[in-house]
């Protein structure tokens, strides 16, 4: 969908003539005159304004009555008044208004000082109070949910939380309730508002009235600074700003960027800033004695670690997602360089042929993170941007809600979206290749052929043709967002393919503002990939010198002994890995397990032989890379806590240990070596990137990416399990499996147990209902879980969460289950 | 009097379709679906028929509005009647139901909306099965439904029950409570001719506007513009109550004079008794005095007089009457019914009746009534929709009308209390920097 | 100034005073497959459904019908009409408690409205509120309520007996309407807007007695 068009016009406001963008709203406009309108209602970001609060009200010429300017877009040769006598009354009288029932328990508010309620009082009231009538009171604060705290009586009844929850999130938690001067905000019947994007509400609301738990009486605002860089908790990147007092994170805020959170951030990003300081937290190195891990010196933790050069040309690294470009660079280099192996992966699903990597990050077709908002239509193939990337979820329904773009699902499991969505197939769990398959056949017309990949993927053939009609028809502009379990296992190359070709048919590289967005499943996967963690691919897809072995295959080396040791940066396989019991052997085997870590998990304990202490989040700097290319800073905002140390310099630390020089470690030094040695990064500095990030794809260096081909045919995907009595396991890893949430004091609510979700009619034949124990058993190994019963789980189907230490089921994705009440 | 809209009135049996047919009914359906839509709309603007739900907008005018465009349209008719002292609407959905449907297809007609629906307050169960009861005897006799009589023109209405809210009166609150939502009124523009119910352009008015209708069509615009006097054009209902002998709903032809109304159709106060104010157009209208009596009753007059005709309820208080309790009554309401969506009603309303309270217990000052007046010329003009104005009008014109009356209250009420004389009222000391 | 009452706002909406209670789930939209919701309850709010474009203008009648099913639109009402209309308890909460005629506390079954608007109390409506209430006593069978202005105050001073609208009450009419709902009779039939003429002294009738 063409974005619209912006037209200048000259208006006039207090005397002045100014410029605007015709359609502005008068109190945006009005800042080009340097004349601020007072607001506490409006919030563009919240949608269309509601002209509530009365706070912006203004004279117009030729309209008798005052108009709030936060409603009224400017227009050519308008003449605008906002310092007449009657103005500035109709401001005093809704200040007043506001503090009628507004208590003055400002110095214990943790608003104050960055308060807009004190600011417009200040500059727009009218200084004496003629109101000494009893407030209005409510027992406070409240606990609104474990992370927000509401004082009722500091609300001042703007609507902004409340349209948070219904406009933006769609969460539809927080409401008013009552009416008129009893109105007040509250959840359903003393239910908890626990919701992805909660937080926001606190960095919306314009009053104390909606604080952060965490936060709370932590600090006053002249106690603290602000200090920008990104969230490193998913890939999505969003932009924050973290709140310091003395060293430590206490707060984090939106650093708004259209291009990446459009302002907003999940609570995992808001709150987990709390697993820096936790006790839980890995601050020391820890070395092996005997069946033990205990801390020891850095002297002593880098020298074992430096044994690795006794397992030259047996070495293997996995490179975990949050890892930055530079420090993968670093590694991969010490691997390849100076230890002689190139087993090195980044990617859990198997190893993609370099041709399709080329052709997948062709610039052409990388959709941007704003495309999801003004296409015409978005499909989502295996992919739900609520766990993958929450942020990008609130993107799709901004584009659903406000342009009408048409949603469009294709997975396995229900997604957050398909309420939206014009059309939701679902299919087995880890057959998404055979829709992408199904998909491609149906959009070339060939129908049958469609139709059995679709039945072999275990979705309605019907269901695959209306998808691919509805694209046919869905403008111009449509967007891809995939997944990256899709390309997963065996079938991995046949859904890239896939993926290329409808890609194709759909025209897709020829328009601005479609494209193709891969949701990865680490924080900097697409970063990884480009700087060569990969076993089959050299920094900027270029030729290895050498292949080596992907992710599956070092397990199975590890485990027959052919590798011999192995280094986790900041990857705990055994706990991430839906199959974690290859692992599990893997590790046992090894001689030397070098980790990165900050929560030990069991398989770690029992296997590393040292682990160092990961950075958190404000600590780390470097770069890397977002789903649309866009190459971010991490900037330190703290110093290192206990004796943590950045783990580039870790890493060359055991370099130097090892007798191998790579040429650099920390700072823009190293970020100059990212950029020298992927070509399509040329001549970037951390200056360029500067606070804002830069997208590859649009500087001219980007046409030194080689170009890709489609390569040779993959062999079409294998049909489903038939379920037969058992079921097809589904795994997904929501927003809330994390080291950090787990080790968040206000977040470890939301660590999970073991559920399984299943369908009501799969439930009433097993004979087991809602929150019952059920145990699910595959290859001999047994998991115990609650039963929650869900109606949009399809027949046949369960899905069990990835990603929790206690998870240890012996069976991968799409593979058969029994299930049996406890 | 010619009587219109309560013509046969009282006929036994006339809210069936049999009886209201055989007395003419439908005809103008008739007539209307044989005419062009541009002819309805100009019989309807010639005939000056005003709104008569509150605010007397021209209804021609306002169908007028409706974009020609082939989307969907819809009509709605206002039926939540909660002005206190208005009960008109009442009477004829209770008596007169095929009239009012009758109306809604001419006019939907005339603006191409395919979808109507009558919205009438949750608390009028009766009126509501007996317009359940018209309408499934239109859908049966084929005057509503798919490609009516042959016109190609088609037309569903369905009937809701609100459920207690005075602001869904307001049209925009109205639209938010039909579409299952809380009912806020909206920012308006955009109005609603232009994007109301489900987005779509709508058209709304008055049971009593939509009622007329039918004999506009019937009689002409041109005839119907004679009776009543300039800018007031043809019958009103009128509900009369409050302190008078003969409280009910009389149809009277615009202009007469209010004391008619009020002495000779609802018989005035009872023996002894005289009028000390009076409302002449819901509890929302700035109050008149006995010496306003003589007005004629049409907008203008009224208009001029400070007031406004508004829903035509005439609520008539007598000299037994304390000033101040009318005052609070009216305050209290008003806050019950704001919607609480923007700040100088939800909070002007509660102050209001925080500051009565304590006039009505002697633990005011006269200060407090400069207060009290400053406060609703906050209100006005500053909401968001009038229903602030339509507690501060009617109290503003209290205060300034009886002033030494709650002078005289406060003292004496203090007096009472043992709390003494006020203090005159002072001045603010105002620091000059 | 007198003495000020702390919490004198309160609210009718229970819970308002309290925390959340961090072991209840997220109110999200409730899932069919774990909310019962009876089969004739369920029948009605789709035959409302089906009347409109959209399916949420089906929600104020839908609790019409829950209300009465329920008596009251108690939590497990607001589930159950949350689930059929496909929306959260939240926004269905949100609408009960905007609308004067949904209860959200637990009521007698006899729903009295008495009018004490202006021109009923002119005519006395304030006392027979007071009369009314005490006819009634503390018997948790009556739901008595001062509202507003009902629009009939031809009938003034009046009050809407379980949705019947009867007037004008003298103070002893109090008495007889209690005693005739407990007695389970249709009270004060000679008053009543639908059966009789009502106050109108041009003798006009009421209903047309259908
Ligand atoms: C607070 C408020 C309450 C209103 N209540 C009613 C009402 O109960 N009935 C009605 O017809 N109009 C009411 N109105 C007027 C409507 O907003 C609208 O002007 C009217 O329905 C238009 O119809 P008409 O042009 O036929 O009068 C109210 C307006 C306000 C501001
Ligand atoms: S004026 Fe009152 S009723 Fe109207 S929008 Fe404002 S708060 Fe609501
Ligand atoms: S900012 Fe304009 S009304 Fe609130």
């Amino acid at each position: 969908m063409p974005r619209p068009t912006e037209k200048t016009i000259t208006f006039t406001i207090d005397g002045r003539e100014v410029e605007a963008i015709e359609g502005a709203m008068l109190v945006d406009a009005a800042r080009g005159g340097d004349i601020e309108i007072p607001v506490f209602c409006y919030e563009p970001k919240l949608g269309a304004p509601v002209g509530a609060c009365r706070m912006c009200l203004v004279e117009i010429e030729g309209i008798p009555k005052l108009q709030t300017a936060c409603s009224t877009p400017v227009r050519d040769g308008m003449v605008v008044n906002t310092g007449t006598e009657r103005v500035k009354g109709a401001q005093q009288s809704v200040v007043e208004f506001l503090l009628v029932n507004h208590p003055l328990d400002c110095p214990v508010c943790d608003k104050g000082g960055e308060c807009p309620l004190q600011d417009i009082s200040f500059g727009w009231g009218r200084g004496n109070s003629r109101f000494i009538e009893p407030k209005r009171h409510f027992v406070k604060p409240l606990a609104l949910s474990p992370l927000i705290a509401i004082d009722r009586e500091r609300c001042i009844l703007c609507y902004r939380g409340v349209r948070f929850s219904q406009e933006i999130a769609e969460d539809h938690q927080l409401v008013l309730l009552e009416r008129g001067a009893s109105t007040f905000v509250a959840t359903f019947d003393g239910h908890p508002y626990v919701a992805p994007f909660s937080g926001n509400i606190v960095e919306l609301c314009p009053v104390g009235a909606l604080t952060s738990r965490a936060y709370r009486f932590r600090a006053r605002p002249w106690d603290i600074e602000g200090s920008g860089s990104i969230c490193s908790l998913c890939p999505a990147q969003c932009n924050v700003t973290f709140t310091v007092r003395d060293e430590r994170v206490l707060r984090v805020l939106s650093r708004d960027h259209d291009g990446v959170d459009d302002g907003w951030l999940c609570d995992k990003g808001r709150f987990a800033y709390q697993a820096t300081h936790s006790d839980e937290r890995l601050t020391t190195p820890l070395v092996r004695d005997g069946e033990q891990l205990r801390p020891a010196t850095w002297e002593r933790a880098l020298a074992v670690a430096a044994g690795i050069s006794r397992h030259a040309g047996s070495a293997a690294a996995l490179i975990g997602g949050e890892t930055s470009n530079e420090e993968a660079l670093l590694l991969s280099r010490l691997m390849r360089d100076g230890l002689d192996s190139y087993d090195i992966d980044s990617r859990s699903g198997g190893v993609l042929p370099l041709e399709l990597l080329r052709s997948l990050a062709n610039p052409a077709l990388q959709a941007t993170v704003p495309d999801l908002e003004f296409a015409n239509t978005v499909l989502l193939l295996d992919a739900d941007p609520v766990d993958d990337a929450p942020i990008l979820d609130l993107r799709i329904r901004k584009g659903a809600r406000r342009r009408e773009m048409q949603v469009l699902v294709a997975s396995g499991r229900p997604t957050a979206l398909d309420a939206r969505a014009a059309e939701a197939v679902r299919h087995a769990p880890g057959s998404g290749a055979n829709i992408a398959c199904a998909l491609d056949a149906a959009l070339s017309g060939d129908t049958q052929r469609s139709a059995t990949l679709a039945r072999d993927g275990g979705a309605d053939p019907e269901a695959v043709v209306r998808l691919a009609n509805l694209l046919r028809e869905a403008g111009e502009d449509i967007v891809i967002v995939w997944g990256e379990r899709l390309t997963d296992g065996p079938s991995g190359a046949a859904a890239a393919q896939a993926l290329l070709r409808i890609a194709d048919q759909l025209g897709l590289a020829s328009r601005d503002g479609a494209g193709l967005l891969e949701l990865s499943r680490g924080t900097n996967g697409r970063g990884l990939r480009e700087v060569g963690a990969l076993p089959n691919s050299a920094p900027g897809f270029g030729e290895p010198q050498r292949e080596g072995r992907g992710w599956n295959e070092i397990a199975t080396a590890a485990a027959a002994g052919q590798v011999t040791a192995l280094w986790l940066l900041g990857s705990d396989p055994a706990r991430d890995a839906s199959n974690g019991e290859p692992w599990a052997k893997a590790l046992a085997s090894a001689g030397l397990v070098i980790a990165h870590a900050s929560t030990l998990s069991p398989e770690l304990g029992a296997h590393a032989n040292v682990v160092f202490p990961a950075e958190a989040g404000a600590e780390r700097e470097g770069t890397v890379t977002s789903p649309d290319g866009r190459i971010q800073r991490l900037r330190p905002a703290i110093g290192h806590g206990g004796q943590v140390m950045p783990t580039a310099a870790v890493i060359a630390a055991i370099a130097d240990a090892v007798g191998f020089e790579p040429g650099f470690s920390t700072g823009s030094k190293a970020t100059e070596a990212v950029a020298e040695a992927v070509g399509f990064y040329a001549g970037l500095t951390s200056d360029e990137i500067g606070g804002r990030g830069i997208r590859w794809q649009e500087r001219d260096a980007a046409s030194a990416l080689p170009a890709g081909t489609a390569g040779e045919t993959a062999a079409p995907p294998a049909a489903a399990a038939s379920p037969n009595g058992s079921l097809r396991l589904g795994t997904y890893r929501s927003i809330w499996a994390s080291p950090e949430v787990e080790i968040s004091p206000a977040l470890k609510f939301l660590s999970r147990s073991a559920t399984v979700e299943i369908s009501p009619e799969d439930a009433e034949r097993i004979g087991i209902g809602n929150g019952q124990r059920v145990e699910l058993g595959s290859n001999g190994s047994q998991l115990e879980a609650v039963a929650q019963l869900r109606s949009d789980v399809p027949e046949g189907s369960i899905f069990i969460e990835s990603g929790l230490t206690s998870v240890g089921l012996s069976a991968t994705e799409g593979e058969l289950v029994e299930v049996t009440a406890k | 009097m010619s009587a219109i809209l309560f013509d046969r009135i009282d006929e036994p049996g006339l809210a069936t379709i049999d009886v209201y047919t055989r007395r003419g009914g439908y005809s103008a359906l008739k007539k209307a679906l044989a005419m062009p839509r541009e002819a309805i709309i100009e019989e309807l603007k010639v005939s000056g028929l005003r709104g008569r739900g509150g605010a007397g907008f021209s209804m021609g005018t306002k169908a007028s509005f409706i974009p020609g465009a082939e989307i969907d349209k819809y009509l709605v008719c206002n039926a939540d009647e909660s002005e206190p002292g208005t009960f008109k609407d009442r009477e004829l959905m209770q008596k007169k139901p095929h009239q009012l449907i009758e109306g809604m297809i001419i006019s939907a007609y005339a603006v191409g909306a395919n979808r109507s629906f009558i919205y009438i307050r949750g608390e009028y169960v009766l009126q509501a099965e007996m317009l359940e009861r018209a309408i499934a005897e239109a859908k049966q006799a084929g005057h509503l439904g798919e490609n009516i009589h042959g016109s190609g023109f088609s037309l569903d209405l369905v009937l809701q029950r609100g459920a207690g809210a005075y602001i869904c009166g307001e049209e925009t609150g109205l639209l938010d409570s039909l579409e299952g939502k809380r009912g806020n009124p909206r920012l308006k523009p955009p109005f609603p001719a232009n994007e109301g119910l489900y987005k779509g352009p709508t058209l709304i008015n008055n049971v009593e506007t939509l009622a007329t209708v039918p004999p506009i069509i019937e009689m002409g615009g041109a005839e119907y513009a004679k009776l009543g006097v300039e800018n007031s054009a043809g019958t009103k209902l009128v509900s009369v109550s409050g302190n008078v002998q003969r409280p009910g709903n009389y149809e009277i032809e615009l202009g007469i004079s209010s004391r008619e109304i009020i002495f000779g159709l609802a018989g005035g106060p009872e023996a002894g008794r005289s009028v000390k104010l009076w409302f002449p157009g819901g509890s929302s209208s700035p109050v008149l005095t006995a010496d306003d009596l003589d007005l004629p009753y049409d907008f203008d007059s009224l208009a001029k007089a400070g007031s406004m005709l508004g829903s035509g309820a005439i609520i008539v208080v007598d000299d037994s009457v304390r000033v101040v309790d009318v005052a609070l009554k009216l305050a209290s309401f008003y806050r019950h019914e704001s919607c609480g969506k923007c700040t100088p009603c939800r909070e002007g309303t509660n102050w209001t009746v925080n500051m009565l309270e304590r006039v009505q217990s002697g633990e005011a000052t006269p200060m407090d009534l400069d207060i009290i007046a400053s406060v609703q010329e906050q209100i006005i003009g500053n909401c968001l929709c009038v229903l602030g104005d339509a507690m501060a009008m009617p109290v503003g014109s209290l205060v300034a009308k009886f002033r030494p009356e709650f002078e005289a209250h406060i003292e004496a009420a203090r007096e009472r209390n043992g709390l003494g004389a006020s203090q005159p009222a002072v001045e603010q000391p105002v620091l000059t920097i | 100034m007198s003495e000020v009452t702390r919490f004198t706002h309160g609210s009718r909406i229970p819970g308002w005073d309290q925390s959340t209670d961090p072991s209840k789930p997220a109110a999200a939209i409730p899932d069919p497959a774990t909310t019962t919701v009876p089969e004739e309850l369920r029948a009605a709010i789709e035959a409302e459904i089906a009347k409109y474009p959209e399916r949420r203008s089906a929600l104020i009648p839908a609790l019409h019908h829950a209300q009465e099913h329920h008596g009251w639109c108690s939590p497990e009402a607001i589930e159950q009409v949350a689930c059929v209309m496909r929306l959260t308890p939240g926004e269905v909460a949100a609408v009960v408690t905007f609308y004067d005629m949904f209860e959200s506390k637990p009521v007698g079954k006899n729903t009295i409205y008495v009018c004490t608007n202006i021109s009923c109390s002119l005519n006395g409506g304030d006392r027979i509120l007071a009369a009314m209430r005490d006819a009634a006593g503390d018997d948790p069978d009556f739901n008595i309520r001062g509202f507003e202005c009902l629009g009939a105050c031809d009938m003034a001073p009046m009050a809407s007996i379980n949705g019947e609208y009867v007037g004008p009450l003298t103070d002893e009419d109090c008495n007889q309407v209690i005693a005739q709902l407990t007695a389970g009779e249709t009270p004060l039939p000679a008053k009543q807007l639908s059966l009789r003429p009502c106050a109108d002294a041009a003798g006009r009738t009421g209903g047309d007695g259908q």
